[in-house]
């Protein structure tokens, strides 16, 4: 029943922009990166003798916004497809348990920010080789920036879906999505307990797994109380 | 017109409007309470300092997202169930109805920032700040910050008309608003990125020689010429639309 669901899911989602975006949002990322380095190459090579370490901080310093915002973007309209047209009654009437239809949902929505990690990957790696930024290619940096925060920004993607699904006005899960990306964009100076901090990878400890592995634990929570509570509301 | 303009606000009342116009002073009372401005006590008026803290977040992101989210809000009746087709069944013209809708914009982002400047005054009095109100660079800046807003406005509306899902909008906002991080960094492309105006007319400057201050023609021709664009933009395409 599942792989049926998300076939559906995958379906829906076509000419929508949903996979353009998803391609945009690290195209983004690496391309702040571009201008930054097109225009001040020189300097931003004086600041740090560790070249590819500084040029990795320099990408993670917009990705955590691009992955809240994606989130805000991608779960409202994920949402939206059935919002807009009622059509919540239709997908329910089919012999499918609600719960099934919300875990195919958040599996749609997973999937699409694991392509923009692998494609930050992607595209980090080749701009930064690209930039001839000198040394060893620093394999396990590139996957900790590209994966950990999609992992520590579970718990956002769990309560943005849930606010966006059993929100008739989609300027409530937006406005609350505005709110969450400013608490990561003003992160360094919040306390860790924010699930809106962790995408930064900041933390007392100063060690970024703490993040993921919250991550992983408030997004089930978080993700499961969502679930209870779609599969009891009713459909209106 | 007025009329107009009365039933737009009527259709916006219970569409849990008051709960999103307070979200943005609210941050703005968050991080002038947090700010930690004992350091540079005594430097320099201590409201500028308030300010440039509650500004950072506010007029960053905060204001050019918004206001996507209000021009959306603003086109949802319509969206749903043909209601353009009702709203344009009226003996109203297409021109006056996307005017009517934008004028409640822009008066719903002057209302938020009327609510900001009671977020500065709270923030001040809850640090105890002594120094005088600068009152006129105060009212400078909310009154700079909602014009730097009219292009974005009109950009949203036309975006909003357009697409029916929230975030469709809200994503062309976020492809722009994002840059303005860098942009208004840079003094060569800073004065010319609409998304960045927001930053630049509510930064509190009081001398020239600051970075961020950016020449009031230059925002004029900016700002002005960027809405004349995106205003025209919205209304031709409105025209045109099949509803």
């Amino acid at each position: 029943m599942m792989g049926k669901l998300l076939a559906a899911e995958f379906m829906k989602i076509k000419r929508k922009g949903i996979w353009f975006l998803t391609v945009l949002g690290p195209i983004g990322v690496v391309a702040m990166q571009m201008v930054n380095y097109g225009v001040r190459k020189d300097y931003l090579f004086g600041q740090n003798d560790d070249r590819w370490g500084y040029y990795l901080d320099n990408i993670h310093s917009f990705t955590p916004l691009a992955i809240v915002l994606g989130i805000v973007i991608l779960t409202s309209f994920m949402s939206s497809i059935e919002n807009e047209t009622n059509a919540w009654k239709q997908l329910i009437a089919l012999p499918v348990s609600k719960m099934s239809v919300y875990l195919s949902k958040f599996t749609v929505l997973s999937i699409l920010l694991l392509t923009s990690s692998v494609l930050l990957m992607l595209f980090t790696m080749a701009f930064g080789l690209f930039l001839d930024l000198g040394g060893e290619i620093p394999y396990t940096g590139l996957l900790k920036y590209s994966f950990y925060p999609f992992f520590a920004a579970l718990p956002v993607l769990a309560l943005q879906l849930w606010i966006a699904t059993v929100s008739v006005n989609q300027g409530v899960p937006i406005t609350l999505g505005i709110l969450g990306v400013i608490l990561t964009y003003a992160g360094f100076t919040l306390p860790d307990w924010l699930i809106w901090k962790w995408p930064l990878l900041l933390n007392e400890w100063n060690e970024p797994l703490i993040n993921v592995l919250l991550g992983i634990g408030a997004g089930v929570l978080l993700y499961t109380a969502g679930m209870i509570d779609f599969a009891r509301r009713d459909v209106k | 017109m007025l009329s107009i303009l009365k039933s737009e606000w009527f259709k916006l009342r219970k569409s849990k409007i008051f709960g999103i116009l307070l979200v943005g002073p609210l941050i703005g009372l968050g991080a002038g309470i947090g700010a930690d401005a004992v350091e540079t006590a005594g430097a320099m008026n201590e409201w500028y300092m308030l300010l440039i803290y509650m500004n950072l977040p506010y007029s960053v992101l905060f204001l050019p997202l918004v206001t996507g989210v209000l021009a959306s809000l603003v086109c949802r009746y319509e969206h749903q169930s043909g209601g353009w087709k009702q709203v344009l069944a009226l003996p109203v013209t297409r021109g006056k109805v996307f005017a009517a809708k934008y004028v409640l914009i822009l008066l719903l982002v002057l209302f938020i920032q009327l609510l900001y400047l009671a977020a500065i005054f709270g923030a001040g009095l809850y640090k105890g700040v002594a120094d005088p109100f600068p009152a006129a660079i105060i009212w400078k800046s909310i009154l700079g910050g909602w014009v730097a807003t009219f292009p974005l406005v009109a950009l949203q509306l036309w975006m909003s008309v357009w697409f029916k899902s929230f975030a469709a909008p809200f994503a062309v906002n976020v492809v722009f608003t994002l840059p303005s991080i860098l942009a208004m960094n840079s003094e060569k492309v800073g004065p010319y990125y609409p998304w960045a105006q927001p930053f630049a007319m509510m930064y509190p400057a009081t001398d020239t020689g600051d970075i961020f201050f950016i020449p009031w023609e230059q925002l004029l021709t900016v700002i002005g010429g960027f809405f004349l664009l995106f205003y025209l933009g919205g209304y031709f395409y409105f025209q045109r639309k099949a509803v």
